[in-house]
């Protein structure tokens, strides 16, 4: 469903602004997870070379989808998929994602944030109309050609495990309505973390793990949708056994 | 199918996944699903298949975003029945 012009008007300025801003931004949003936090993840360059390549090989829509642990993953799976001179140059592959609005709208700052940060807030388990049109909204800024990030299990894991049981069907919604989407599944979890925090521990060193895969499904409508979320949450779970068995 | 008929199959579907049984009990066509009846959003695809397999039907995702309260499904199942 193609989305208002108003909506496609405010995603551009949104995304223009960010740009605009990004060499100020990135470069410091980068430094405070490294430097003030200590966070570090230990082997990027493999996802990096990864993401790098499906973005050269086609043009077809790209959606990135991860375990979701703490409330900075979609920071720390930027910086796990390119360097921040990267992303300036190219901003396009600087990953939208879709935040809970509560989360990140207490203060001005916040919003400003994530405003640049190429966040589309969603309110979960709100009016369903919205849900529907901030999915349309983001699904428009993948066919436009920018990348995508999502947490097909909605929220963090409250089991600290990847939970097939917790599919939701917005992630299959997307993807459904982009022809020939590719999805690129990224598991990164600290050395230290055992289940979901708010933020990981200082000086906590990550360890990411990734696989891609063109989901199919024969259905249509939700049947279709949530098909396609076990598909990629099926990868996730096996992303999250390597990962568990390399520690072992 | 009746108004009626409908009206008690999506109750029945709805029934294990409600957390306020005493709002099901007592539900009518303007009772709200996930506000009233307490029903997990993310639970939601699971009653719209559980309505697809009983009623022999397709709901499209877009259908989902119009379906707020009981009388909702009702009127999209009646008219997709149809």
């Amino acid at each position: 469903m193609p989305i208002a012009s108003r909506d496609r008007f405010a995603l551009l300025v949104q995304r223009e602004i960010g740009r605009l801003l990004g060499p100020l931004w990135i470069p410091a949003g980068a430094a405070i997870l490294r430097w003030r936090y200590g966070w570090q993840i230990v082997n990027a360059s493999a996802a990096r070379r990864e993401f790098s390549r499906l973005r050269r090989e086609s043009q077809a829509p790209l959606l990135v989808c991860a375990n979701h642990l703490t409330m900075v993953d979609s920071f720390l799976i930027a910086i796990a998929l390119g360097s921040p001179w990267w992303y300036i140059r190219h901003f396009s592959t600087l990953p939208w994602n879709t935040p809970e609005r509560e989360n990140f709208s207490r203060t001005w700052w916040l919003r400003l944030a994530t405003y640049v940060m190429k966040c589309i807030p969603v309110e979960r388990g709100g009016d369903r109309r919205e849900v529907g049109r901030t999915l349309e909204r983001f699904s428009y800024v993948l066919r436009q050609g920018d990348v995508g990030l999502i947490f097909p299990e909605g929220g963090r894991s409250r089991s600290g495990r990847i939970d097939p049981d917790a599919a939701t069907y917005g992630v299959g919604r997307v993807v459904k309505s982009l022809p020939g989407c590719r999805v690129l599944c990224i598991y990164l979890r600290g050395e230290g973390q055992v289940g979901y925090t708010d933020a990981p521990a200082r000086g906590e060193r990550f360890r990411v793990l990734f696989a891609s895969l063109e989901p199919k499904t024969e259905h249509a409508g939700m049947r279709g949708s949530l098909a396609i979320t076990r598909q990629i949450l099926a990868r996730l779970t096996a992303l999250e056994a390597n990962w568990f068995d390399a520690r072992q | 199918m009746t108004e009626k008929e409908a009206f008690e199959t999506v109750v029945k579907i709805l029934t294990p996944h409600t957390k306020n049984p005493a709002a099901l009990a007592s539900a009518k066509l303007d009772t709200n699903i996930l506000d009233d009846l307490k029903v997990n959003s993310a639970r939601l695809v699971d009653v719209v298949l559980a309505f697809e397999d009983a009623f022999d039907i397709e709901i499209a995702d877009e259908e989902v975003d119009s379906v707020n309260t009981i009388g909702d499904c009702v009127r999209l199942i009646l008219a997709k029945a149809s």
